[in-house]
């Protein structure tokens, strides 16, 4: 989960300007900072599991859609 | 949405016809954005300004009144101390996490834009109940902005409320206060009245933030609003502290010649308002703008509601030397424009006019003369029959001190550093108002926010008397002067003529109290449209009152808790039959209706006075206010906090007739509980009868851990101090759960 | 003459505070020094304040402790001149590797404000050697990342070379899980090198330097500023007596 890419992320400017910038990695263009969540889920296959995964994200408000965007991705456990 | 220059507006039809009537001609594009943006109700306050012009703004300590971005007053020996209010009630509603914080950020620049260092926050929200897992998300998160804004600003926040009502669900209601102090010879103010000096802009760079967010804000939340992104938008308090510290070095160089934050209506509300102030005009130039994104268009620059940003008038004279410490703080500024003669603001891009519009069709805009209309609803809910009495007191007790309106919101100011700045004396839930002291000076301020929205709700005119009244026991509870106050007036959709009927009645009704009490109002805040769009439902109304009290010598400074077993415990003021709205009718028995508390201004004044005088004298160990949960929860607090106990009659409370749970619960004005020496309880009763106020000793403090009060020989109310302290600490640490 | 640096960086807040208790409570010669025109050789101790440098991007302190200005600080510690870290100055100093160990997100997961109790563990340093060791000491604290970590080794080291200054405990200066407000492995609010001239610790002196701040009606932390001033005046205790 992260800011969406039209909002700002004052963190990850911060990081960018005042860490790498300043201590000679000037080429770092853009730094976003976010939340990653690693969810195991008991599910039939990995389409069952981003579904149960999608629907929770929505329902319990895991992010919130008027400022984060959220991506799902699938592995193996 | 109707078309103006060739774009969508959000304004009437009616007031189309106006601008075009005034301009003489179709304003383009830019110029009917920038029109929207300030014919809003969020910058213009056209519902409003009639009604509010009733409010007394004159007293001998003001020095900056309504109009600015803040009241300035005086507190003698060479300060002013700076505060305001503001709601952040719609964005919060959608992201509580950013809205909130960002509402911080702006109540902070509303006070740095006087020339003031903030000192102090406060915050004032209102939820649905806890039972509802939206409202606790909406809560936690709000708190989490508010710390983790505040925190990292170092200012500290030392004070608030919180209210749930049903009526919150939809709309929560988030207002943030913000108090500074100066020397009185720093106070800036936002105008730009010399042609020739340049408008620097300082901070974060623009970028298409919140583009139309006042027009949001004076909107009604919809069903879809979670799609209504851009208007909602990221604090960044680390860059917020560097424009603090570079805007304060910046004043001390002379050469700021004014100084405005730019919130709602971004750049256009901004050089308009400061040009309008000074009577004179301001030309600016947007690619000299700094951006944050590509391709911005003048119409965007001009509306963009960027955080972190300030607009400066800075002296040509000393333009390099003002750049420099914007310099050494790593903020970004640019030199985009200056102060002209004409007073007009003329928007230039790449060479060209991009707009030129007169300042008065941007900064006065006309007002609206709205209808008012006494609610239906009222007569019924006065009439309702009084539910019985519980056969358990002491159960009823611990049920309200649990209850989440009236027990400790610990968890919530826990999150928040109330220390930072060496300057709270008096800490959050130790007195009615926090008190800071001014360093160096043997002087503190002292200030309290208020409202009760149940008791506004069945009687706006008493509710706004009330809130004022019972923000500025506040004040005296803690040994302070109250000598100003600000407002936030939170309501529904105005143009529902119930709705402005409220309106009108809560500030009269703060007018009058003002008036009784000779204390001014040196600014405020109005949020309209707090109701729900789909299912019509608006808050109750809500008119915050916030307090700012003078206390000197910090040595008569009281506070709550009980000091000494054997102490004497007095009732200032009389007990009326008034349990409408209040907190033991809504809690206990489920009832929203009755006849509410009303204000007696004379006696409220005398109450007023004799306490602090009683404080200042030294008479007082401990104030308290009796408001939400009436007496039994008044001295069940003062026990909770001590850790002792007290042996009380009630019968010794000097009441109308009425039943014993009434006499325990009404929230009647005008009383305060305190606790003194044997001693000095002759030199109280000497005092109330020269303010000619009623005093009557009902107790005293014992150290057996027992919370008794008795009523005609019998043990009607008993409870051990640890149970309440228990019931009252955990009952919202308990909804909420920590973390 | 003895001149102590306030070292502020972007976003510190405590600074003023720090600055206002040495110059009008203890009445030294101290000043504010911005980051970038920090030099060692001026000063003979440098305090670093709370606050938040650098927003706690990334993580508290990390941002400040690549910067110029730590180097120079690595330099009088190294020197042996007093070097004091409160709360967010702990943070960096940590992350500086000036002091051993981590500061971690409390076990609540929120910012806590409140006061608290501390047990004086060492009090042969630079900051503590006028106190008794079993002292209780009345400060707040005010943090989101306050939790001390060490692994198993570490906190062996901190332990042989009697590093561990303060620990969070009750009003009787037991040292209680329930005295622990962030979750701190064994309670440790404040650290000192093995020369015991830097000290970082996560409650706030300078806030309980008053009795008119104290909920108690104390100015415990006195305690540390005193010996600091006293220190560098030449007064109290020679080096030797802790090396």
């Amino acid at each position: 989960m992260e800011n969406k890419s039209a909002a700002k992320d004052p963190e990850g400017e911060t990081i960018m300007r005042e860490l790498m910038h300043r201590n000679g990695f000037e080429t770092v263009r853009k730094v976003r900072t976010g939340k990653y969540l690693r969810i195991e889920v008991e599910a039939e296959n990995k389409e069952k599991a981003r579904e149960i995964v999608f629907k929770m994200c929505n329902d319990l408000r895991i992010f919130n859609p008027v400022i984060h965007v959220c991506s799902i991705r699938e592995a193996d456990v | 949405m109707p078309l103006l220059g060739g774009v969508e507006v959000s304004l009437a039809e009616e007031e189309i016809r106006k601008v075009r009537e005034i301009l003489g001609r179709e304003p383009n594009a830019v110029e009917a954005g920038m029109i929207d943006v300030m014919w809003s109700e969020h910058c213009s306050y056209k519902s409003s300004k009639i009604v509010l012009k009733q409010l007394p703004k004159e007293g001998e300590r003001v020095v900056v009144g309504p109009g600015y971005d803040a009241g300035v007053v005086d507190i003698g020996g060479g300060y002013v101390a700076v505060f305001k209010i503001e709601s952040h009630n719609h964005p919060s509603a959608l992201d509580p996490y950013n809205g909130a914080a960002t509402g911080i950020g702006g109540i902070v620049r509303d006070i740095l834009c006087m020339g003031a260092r903030p000192i102090a926050l406060l915050d004032s929200l209102r939820f649905g109940p806890l039972k509802s897992s939206h409202s606790k998300w909406l809560l936690r998160y709000v708190v989490k902005g508010i710390g983790d804004y505040g925190n990292c600003i170092g200012i500290p926040t030392v004070a608030g409320e919180i209210e749930f009502d049903e009526s919150f669900e939809r709309n929560c209601l988030v207002n943030v206060v913000c108090v500074g102090v100066a020397r009185r010879d720093e106070i800036v103010l936002a105008r730009a009245d010399r042609p020739g000096d340049l408008v620097l802009l300082v901070g974060g760079a623009t970028g298409r933030d919140g583009i139309h967010g006042v027009t949001f804000a004076s909107r009604s939340l919809t069903e879809n609003s979670e799609e209504d992104r851009p208007a909602v938008q990221v604090g960044d308090p680390f860059t917020k502290k560097l424009l603090i510290e570079a805007t304060l070095e910046a004043i001390k160089t002379g050469f700021i010649r004014g100084l405005k934050d730019l919130g709602g209506g971004g750049l256009t509300c901004a050089s308009s308002e400061m040009a309008y102030k000074g009577r004179r005009g301001m030309e600016i130039d947007v690619s000299k703008v700094h951006l944050r994104e590509t391709g911005m268009t003048p119409f965007e620059i001009m509306l963009s509601e960027s955080q972190e940003r300030m607009l400066f008038i800075v002296d040509p004279a000393g333009i390099d030397k003002v750049t420099a410490i914007m310099d050494k703080y790593e903020l970004q500024w640019s030199i985009i424009g200056r102060v002209i003669e004409e007073e007009e603001i003329v928007v230039k891009a790449n060479g060209e006019i991009v707009a030129r519009l007169p300042t008065k069709i941007l900064a006065d805009p006309p007002t609206i003369n709205r209808e008012a209309k006494k609610p239906a609803y009222l007569d019924e809910l006065l009439k309702i029959e009084p539910p019985p009495m519980p056969s358990d007191l002491s159960l009823t007790l611990m049920n309200l001190l649990s209850s989440e309106n009236i027990a400790s919101k610990e968890w919530v100011y826990r999150q928040y550093d109330h220390e930072v700045g060496i300057r709270s004396v008096v800490k959050c839930g130790d007195g009615d108002a926090a008190v800071l002291r001014i360093l160096g000076e043997d002087k503190g301020i002292a200030v309290a926010s208020d409202c009760n929205s149940k008791h506004c709700y069945l009687d706006p005119y008493h509710g706004g008397a009330g809130a004022v009244a019972e923000a500025c026991r506040n004040i005296v509870s803690v040994g302070a002067e109250p000598v100003a106050i600000v407002d936030c007036l939170n309501f529904g959709n105005p143009e529902k003529p119930e709705i402005f009927w409220q309106f009108k009645m809560a500030v009269q009704g703060i007018a009058d109290m003002c008036r009784a009490l000779s204390i001014p109002c040196v600014g405020g805040n109005v949020s309209f449209y707090n109701d729900d769009e789909v299912t019509g439902k608006a808050v109750k109304p809500s008119p915050v009152v916030v307090s700012l009290g003078v206390v000197e010598p910090l040595s008569s400074i009281v506070t709550m808790p009980f000091k000494e077993p054997g102490d004497e415990v007095l009732i200032v003021g009389e007990t009326f039959r008034e349990l409408g709205g209040s907190e033991y009718y809504y809690t206990i028995h489920g009832i929203e209706g009755g006849k509410p508390p009303i204000v007696r201004f004379e006696q409220e004044r005398k109450t007023l006075e004799f306490v602090l005088e009683a404080a200042r004298r030294g008479l007082l160990k401990a104030a308290h206010d009796c408001s939400k949960g009436g007496i039994a929860v008044s001295l069940a607090v003062m026990s909770i906090k001590s850790g002792l106990g007290a042996d009380v009659d009630v019968a010794a409370i000097p009441a109308e007739e009425m039943r014993l749970d009434e006499l325990l619960f009404s929230e009647s004005h005008s009383r305060f509980i305190i606790s003194t020496s044997n001693e000095m309880a002759e030199e109280c009763f000497k005092l109330a009868r020269k303010h000619h106020v009623t005093l009557s000793s009902i107790g005293r403090v014992k150290d057996d851990g027992i919370f008794l009060l008795r009523f005609k020989g019998e043990k009607s109310l008993l409870c051990k101090v640890d149970d309440i302290i228990e019931a009252w600490k955990k009952g919202f640490e308990r909804r909420m759960g920590w973390g | 003459m003895v001149k102590v640096a306030v070292l502020q960086f972007p976003g510190s807040n405590c600074d003023l505070d720090t600055l206002y208790v040495l110059r009008n409570v203890i009445k030294l010669d101290a000043e504010l020094v911005w980051h970038r025109e920090f030099k060692a050789n001026v000063y003979d101790a440098v305090v670093l304040p709370g606050g938040f440098s650098y927003g706690d991007a990334l993580r508290a302190g990390v941002i400040a402790a690549y910067s110029p200005a730590m180097k120079h600080v690595k330099e009088m510690a190294r020197e042996g001149k007093p070097v004091l870290g409160i709360c967010n100055g702990f943070q960096i100093l940590v992350e500086a590797g000036i002091l051993p160990g981590a500061l971690v997100r409390n076990d609540t997961l929120t910012f806590i404000c409140k006061w608290v109790y501390l047990r004086l563990e060492n009090n042969k340093t630079v900051f503590t050697w006028k106190g008794k060791v079993g002292q209780v000491l009345a400060m707040p604290i005010a943090h989101n990342e306050g939790k001390y970590f060490n692994d198993e080794k570490g906190l062996k080291e901190l332990y042989e070379n009697e590093q561990v200054v303060f620990r969070y405990s009750n009003i009787n200066g037991e040292v209680t899980p329930e005295a622990n407000p962030n979750g701190s492995l064994d309670n440790i609010a404040g650290i000192c090198n093995v020369e015991r001239n830097v000290l970082g610790l996560m409650p706030h002196p300078e806030r309980a330097a008053e009795v008119i701040l104290s909920p108690y009606r104390t100015k415990d932390g006195l305690l540390i500023f005193e010996a600091m001033a006293e220190f560098l005046r030449g007064k109290g205790v020679a080096t030797s007596r802790w090396s």
